[in-house]
């Protein structure tokens, strides 16, 4: 039976209601007693010889026959009108097909705008104009040739700036709104109360995502289909917004990405350069390709959104009594913003809160989601303000915590957790660092200027995924089979644990399915991103292969005259009471049918928070003269659910890690105030970690069943690892030098000035 | 890039005739082209020099000290063990820069001879002061990587490890030019910018770097290199400190302090050099070399931690020599 | 045709021969291409990714008789009959290369897209020393970023290559 459901998912902190589709009734997880044959294991990647030998074929390697080349002429000015463009001598270049440009282009809708190339640029990198040429060369040379007449107006790139009393006013409401805020309790009451406040500011830089492949399209005019490749997180989500910038039907409009090459977030739908490829590809009739170049990236393909968290935590009877979080986000021209208040608002039970978010404009590049978005900027404040006043009351850090440590509810919804396994994390990531040899003021260091210090902090996220996604399973007259559902594998290793679900429910060997995924001509999966990959789709991509497994066994029945209640898979066999029919034998009776299994995602139960959790400890060596932090090793401990596949989820942990002491320890976006120029557009002054930059890493699961999210019991873990590591080094770095360095990256010359700070006070 | 032609003559007289204003010297072409790249250099014409086999290798000869060819890629120096047992400062800072692929393209007189990595001068949009504008941007701007001491018109930092660990032996540099050659010592190979010479290199648009030089006597030094950088490695130095010295009876002679970073040429901190001559490397004494090796820095809004570092940087290199 | 000693060639087209994986090839190109732009575009070869096109980022890697370079800070006119080697033509034979088989081992990567790199990184690595250490598999892997963060398992998969290889 099929039935429309209406049903609350939550992603990246935001709830919304979504309608789906479900037929027939789920399954149910797969108990202890269970024995599995493929989930849990530690697979090797199923595209795993595509991707060592060059044969995984990403968007950028895409040069069709025909393809036109086109490039993006971006404002060189933060803000700016566009008077004129004088495409004239461009047009003239050999080679050059076309230009397009705000007073030529055809109208495209955008993120609220009708246009790509508005009259108001509004960065330095706003699109201004696009090329289609014969090679990538003359079309770069030809953005040299267009003339455009700029009235520069004023403007300002700098959060605090913009947040400053006479600066540019950049919107008619003013460059600050509000755009979230919890209250429970009376904040401001408890903080008079409370005999000891921490009073502090915390500040994060903008990070930029650096995927290696830049986002990308290729896009090609067929007859009235339209089809792009495109570097995404989602192909649906490009199709629905080519639908809208277009408007030409979602029928004739195909999507793929096969392979990509990272998106952090940053991938998330439609592109102007998609929209410029297509644009070109639909005027010119040859396929267009438009990638960016890697300054591109770094001045228009999104970011983190820089910072500035005020946090109060007040101190009563061995309790935090009062907790106020106020948080500006730098979200330069995005239309919305992450929330830094969320960890605040449900980490821990406090009684009395009150957290206030504001967004801010600046005439710089939009944010874009970046791996748990909010969480890893506001987690580094309270985690920091947190260990402060530990520090501030004498206690033990990790016991003030457990002291905080909601057990049953969410505190902000009231809604109850579905599992929590926090406390676990706590203790075995305190075992795996050596928590009750750290000592107050930390240890000697390899040298006599440098010291030692280990500290930790926790998380909080989503990651339940949710309706709707829906996934089809092909039973080949040789008895293996094919997977398909539009999600995509963003490096996450997708196709691998799909793989590893269906194989489990068909009791086939994993290598026996093929996934098929990333192109809309396939069954709706949802975005990549939000942790939800996995507990969105495996559920439904479970209930593809029973179904086919159910349809199989009653054709087996049928044909080896056996109940079906007698007959099991096992291995690609038909086994009845002894008797062994190898499947590929039962369908070559039935050549011409194809089993084709549906599955879809069935709702997650209402009034319940699903959650994941996790503890990191850090230990770093500091040296106190050159400001230099050497982290030594991370414990990473995670709670989320069911482990599918404990190899490449390990991988998934290292990397959120590594990101994370990016964040922590160099990336930072430097723009020059006086022309609003991005100063580190480029890999060499944007320090991303190295392997030198890479500390020993312990990976540890709870890895129990959650017992009441999907029939897997298994939530995300793609953003998890990114979120509490900063503020366990930041609080390590503490223990070491009894300095706090209150500003990510914590660069030498932030400890330095720290140390400074602080003998000067003493 | 910008189409140019191209030639790959065989010897440095060929060379010689084909260099000039519109004709550009090309080794290893990791910063050539990255110059070209962005738009800062646009030559009409390349003259590769890796045609120059000549020029690749190093020899030392007894009583004539080592002369390393300017062709000999950076990974040579940097792997082999001959060497390290002549010169081993300069292995030591060839590990800490760049990457082993750039060490495998990049040559030795290259290395040299790179421009500096300011933001702003290697920027197209910025008309800045260096390429010929009217003013130096990063005085304004963002100049946490920029230079604290002996600056005029421009605050770049210069970039290369390698030359100031070999200036710390008194390297001279071999130039042929079209009508014949000269040899300077390698620091006077840099000027910092300043009037109307918009350039760190004192070399001539026609010359070929052939070979830098270390006399026999400075091999007896010891030394030390040591870098901080913003991240592990691939970084550029946030200080470079190379000290090289005669340690004789726990006296120190002929000291050397060499810095990197810091100003927009290699920087000898002479003043400092001569507070060590003869006497003890002990921590005092080290300290307040250190503290005389920066005495003039001026600091920008955003780079004073250079200072810090640098100071004790030098302090910890001229510590190790006491100790090696 | 090779650019004659003492003359300037280009700034059009020429012929320029070298060997790629093995294979004789000619290609008519100016002397301001890349070998990395020769490589993808002209010859159709895509394993050796363009991420910055300036030397920041080593998912260009390939070899250049037999050392590791980036392909996007070479021209191609400098590899006039030379040998150049790809990921394509790493595996002999349908016959995977050690390195490439422990990279799937140790899922030494997450997107990929510094995979080809990385592993042309530690096949040069593995051709110059028969026992590479730790310690020389993580230095010859300082010039290639990995975004994903598969460090780790890159320098496991190098290091259990080199005993592999030091045992075949
Ligand atoms: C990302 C990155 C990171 C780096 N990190 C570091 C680092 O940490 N430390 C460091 O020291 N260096 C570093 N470098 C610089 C690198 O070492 C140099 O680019 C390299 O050594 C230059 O050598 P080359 O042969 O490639 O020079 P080319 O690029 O070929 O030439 C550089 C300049 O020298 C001229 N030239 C070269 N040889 C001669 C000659 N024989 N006679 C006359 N003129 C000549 C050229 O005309 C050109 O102006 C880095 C470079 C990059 C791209
Ligand atoms: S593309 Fe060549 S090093 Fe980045
Ligand atoms: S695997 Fe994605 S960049 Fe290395």
């Amino acid at each position: 039976m099929t039935r429309v459901i209406r049903t609350r998912v939550e992603f990246e902190g935001n709830i919304s209601e979504e309608l789906a589709v479900i037929q027939g009734s789920d399954l149910t997880r797969w108990g202890p007693g269970h024995e599995l044959s493929s989930v849990g294991k530690p697979v090797a990647r199923a595209d795993g010889a595509a991707r060592v030998t060059g044969g995984a074929k990403y968007t950028q390697d895409l040069f069709l026959p025909g393809m036109l080349h086109a490039r993006i002429l971006r404002s060189p000015y933060p803000r700016a009108r566009v008077r004129r463009v004088d495409a004239s001598r461009a047009l003239r270049l050999p080679g050059v097909r076309a230009v397009l440009h705000r007073f030529n282009a055809p109208r495209a809708a955008f993120r609220g705008e009708e246009t790509i190339f508005r009259e108001e640029v509004r960065f330095v990198g706003d699109e201004v104009a696009a090329v289609a040429a014969e090679t990538a060369e003359i079309a770069a040379e030809a953005l040299r040739l267009i003339e455009v007449e700029y009235e520069v107006l004023p403007f300002v790139v700098d959060l605090e700036e913009a947040i400053r009393e006479g600066a540019p006013r950049l919107e008619e409401k003013g460059n600050v709104s509000e755009s979230g805020t919890h209250k429970r309790g009376d904040s401001a009451k408890a903080l008079k109360e409370s005999k000891i406040v921490v009073d502090a500011a915390y500040r994060t830089s903008t990070q930029l995502h650096n995927s290696l492949e830049t986002h990308g399209a290729v896009a090609s005019w067929d007859g009235d289909r339209l089809t792009v490749w495109e570097s995404t997180q989602h192909v649906f989500g490009v199709r629905q917004g080519l639908h809208l910038a277009l408007r030409i039907p979602m029928t004739k409009i195909r999507v793929v990405c096969d392979f990509m090459g990272g998106g952090f977030g940053s991938k998330g739908g439609v592109g102007k350069y998609t929209i410029v490829a297509a644009l070109f590809t639909r005027q010119l009739g040859a396929p267009v390709r438009c990638v960016l170049s890697r300054e591109e990236e770094n001045l228009a393909a999104g970011n983190r959104s820089a910072t500035l968290q005020h946090l109060r935590l007040g101190w009563k009877d061995g309790r935090v009594h009062g907790a106020e979080h106020h948080s500006w986000s730098n979200s330069g021209q995005g239309r919305w913003v992450a929330d830094p208040t969320g960890p605040t608002d449900t980490l821990y039970d406090f009684t009395n809160v009150t957290s206030k978010s504001y967004r801010v404009v600046t005439n710089t590049g939009a944010l874009a989601s970046f791996r748990a978005p909010g969480y890893v900027e506001g987690t580094f404040a309270l985690e920091s303000a947190l260990d402060e006043l530990a520090q501030r009351v004498a206690i033990d850090p990790l016991t003030l915590r457990t002291r905080h440590l909601v057990t049953g509810k969410d505190p902000k919804t009231g809604m109850r957790y579905s599992f929590k396994r926090l406390a676990e994390c706590y203790e075995i990531g305190a075992r795996e660092i050596g928590w009750d040899k750290r000592k107050d003021g930390g240890v000697r260091g390899s040298t006599p200027q440098r010291r030692r210090g280990i500290g930790m902090a926790s998380q909080i996220w989503g990651g339940g995924g949710g309706p709707p996604a829906y996934a089809t399973v092909h039973i080949n007259p040789d008895g293996t089979a094919l997977l398909r559902t539009g999600t995509q594998d963003i490096g996450t290793g997708t196709r691998t644990v799909m793989a590893q679900i269906c194989a489990e429910e068909l009791r086939l060997d994993v290598d026996a399915v093929r996934v098929e995924l990333g192109d809309t001509d396939g069954p709706y999966g949802p975005i990549s991103a939000g942790s939800l990959t996995l507990a969105s789709v495996g559920p439904a991509v479970r209930l593809a292969a029973a179904d086919a497994r159910t349809q199989l066994v009653a054709l087996a029945a049928g044909i080896l005259e056996v109940p079906a209640k007698e007959l099991r898979l096992e291995r690609g066999q038909v086994i009845s009471s002894g008797a062994k029919t190898p499947l590929r034998e039962v369908l070559k009776q039935v050549e011409n049918f194809t089993v084709i299994g549906k599955g879809s995602r069935f709702p997650n139960p209402q009034e319940t928070a699903l959650k994941t959790f996790g503890a990191h400890f850090v230990s770093v060596e500091v040296d106190l003269r050159t400001g230099e932090i050497i982290p030594l090793h991370v414990v990473a401990v995670h709670d989320v659910g069911r482990i599918v596949n404990p190899r490449t989820a390990a991988s998934q942990v290292e990397g959120g890690v590594i990101q994370a002491l990016g964040f922590a320890l160099t990336e930072e976006r430097v723009l020059d105030l006086p022309t609003g120029r991005v100063l580190t557009a480029d890999l060499e002054s944007y320090k991303v970690p190295t392997v030198r930059d890479v500390p020993r890493i312990t990976v540890r699961f709870v890895d129990q069943p959650d017992r009441v999210a999907n029939n897997l019991g298994a939530k995300g873990l793609g953003e998890p690892p990114i979120i509490p590591t900063a503020a366990a080094l930041a609080n390590a770095v503490a223990n070491a030098t009894g300095v706090r360095v209150r500003t990510a990256p914590l660069t030498p010359a932030r400890v330095l000035e720290a140390i400074a700070l602080a003998s000067a006070q003493r | 890039m910008k189409p140019f032609g191209y030639a790959r003559p065989r010897s440095v007289a060929e060379a010689t005739r084909l260099l000039g204003d519109d004709a550009v010297a090309i080794a290893g072409g990791t910063d050539q082209l990255g110059l070209m790249k962005s738009g800062i250099a646009v030559p009409e014409r390349l003259v590769s020099l890796s045609g120059l086999t000549d020029l690749d290798g190093w020899t030392r000869e007894r009583g004539k000290g080592l002369r390393i060819g300017a062709l000999t890629p950076l990974t040579d120096l940097e792997t082999s063990a001959g060497f390290a047992r002549i010169l081993p400062v300069v292995p030591q800072a060839l590990a800490l820069a760049a990457t082993p692929q750039l060490r495998t393209m990049g040559t030795v007189g290259g290395n040299l001879l790179q421009k500096t990595r300011c933001w702003y001068y290697r920027d197209e949009a910025f008309p800045c002061w260096l390429k010929g504008g009217t003013r130096c941007f990063a005085l304004e701007g963002d100049n946490r990587h920029h230079a604290v001491l002996g600056a005029e018109e421009c605050v770049s930092a210069s970039p290369s490890d390698l030359a100031p660990a070999l200036i710390a032996y008194d390297a001279s540099v071999e130039l042929r030019g079209a009508r014949g050659g000269r040899t300077i010592a390698l620091a006077d190979l840099y000027q910092a910018p300043h009037g109307a010479k918009r350039a760190e290199h004192t070399i001539r648009a026609t010359e070929v770097l052939t070979a830098v030089r270390i006399p026999e006597a400075a091999l007896a030094r010891r030394a030390t290199f040591l870098k901080a950088m913003d991240r592990k490695a691939w970084s550029f130095a946030v200080v470079s400190v190379s000290v090289a010295a005669r340690v004789r009876d726990g006296k120190a002679r002929d000291v050397r302090i060499v810095l990197g970073g810091v100003a927009p040429i290699p920087w000898r901190a002479r003043s400092a050099e001569t507070i060590l001559e003869g006497r003890a490397l002990d921590d005092a004494t080290c300290r307040a070399a250190a503290d005389g090796a920066f005495a003039d820095a001026e600091p920008l809004k955003d780079n004073g931690h250079k200072v810090t570092i640098g100071r004790e940087l030098v302090r910890r290199a001229l510590r190790s020599l006491a100790d090696a | 045709m090779a650019p004659k000693a003492s003359s300037f060639v280009g700034p059009g087209a020429l012929d320029v021969s070298f060997e790629v994986n093995g294979h004789p090839a000619t290609v008519h190109i100016p002397p301001h291409r890349t070998l990395l732009d020769t490589l993808r575009e002209t010859l159709g070869l895509t394993g050796a990714k363009k991420v910055c096109d300036e030397g920041t980022c080593g998912a260009c890697t390939v070899l250049v008789d037999g050392k590791a370079v980036y392909s996007c800070m070479t021209l191609a006119i400098a590899c006039e009959g030379r040998s150049v080697e790809t990921v394509e033509g790493l595996a002999r034979d349908g016959q995977l290369h050690p390195v490439q088989q422990a990279f799937i081992d140790h899922d030494a990567f997450q997107c990929g897209f510094c995979t080809p790199g990385q592993l042309m990184s530690i096949a040069a690595l593995l051709r110059s020393n028969g026992a590479p250490s730790e310690e020389d598999v993580t230095r010859a892997v300082t010039g290639n970023l990995c975004r994903c963060g598969a460090y780790p398992n890159i320098v496991a998969a190098g290091v259990a290559a080199a005993r592999k290889a030091g045992r075949a």
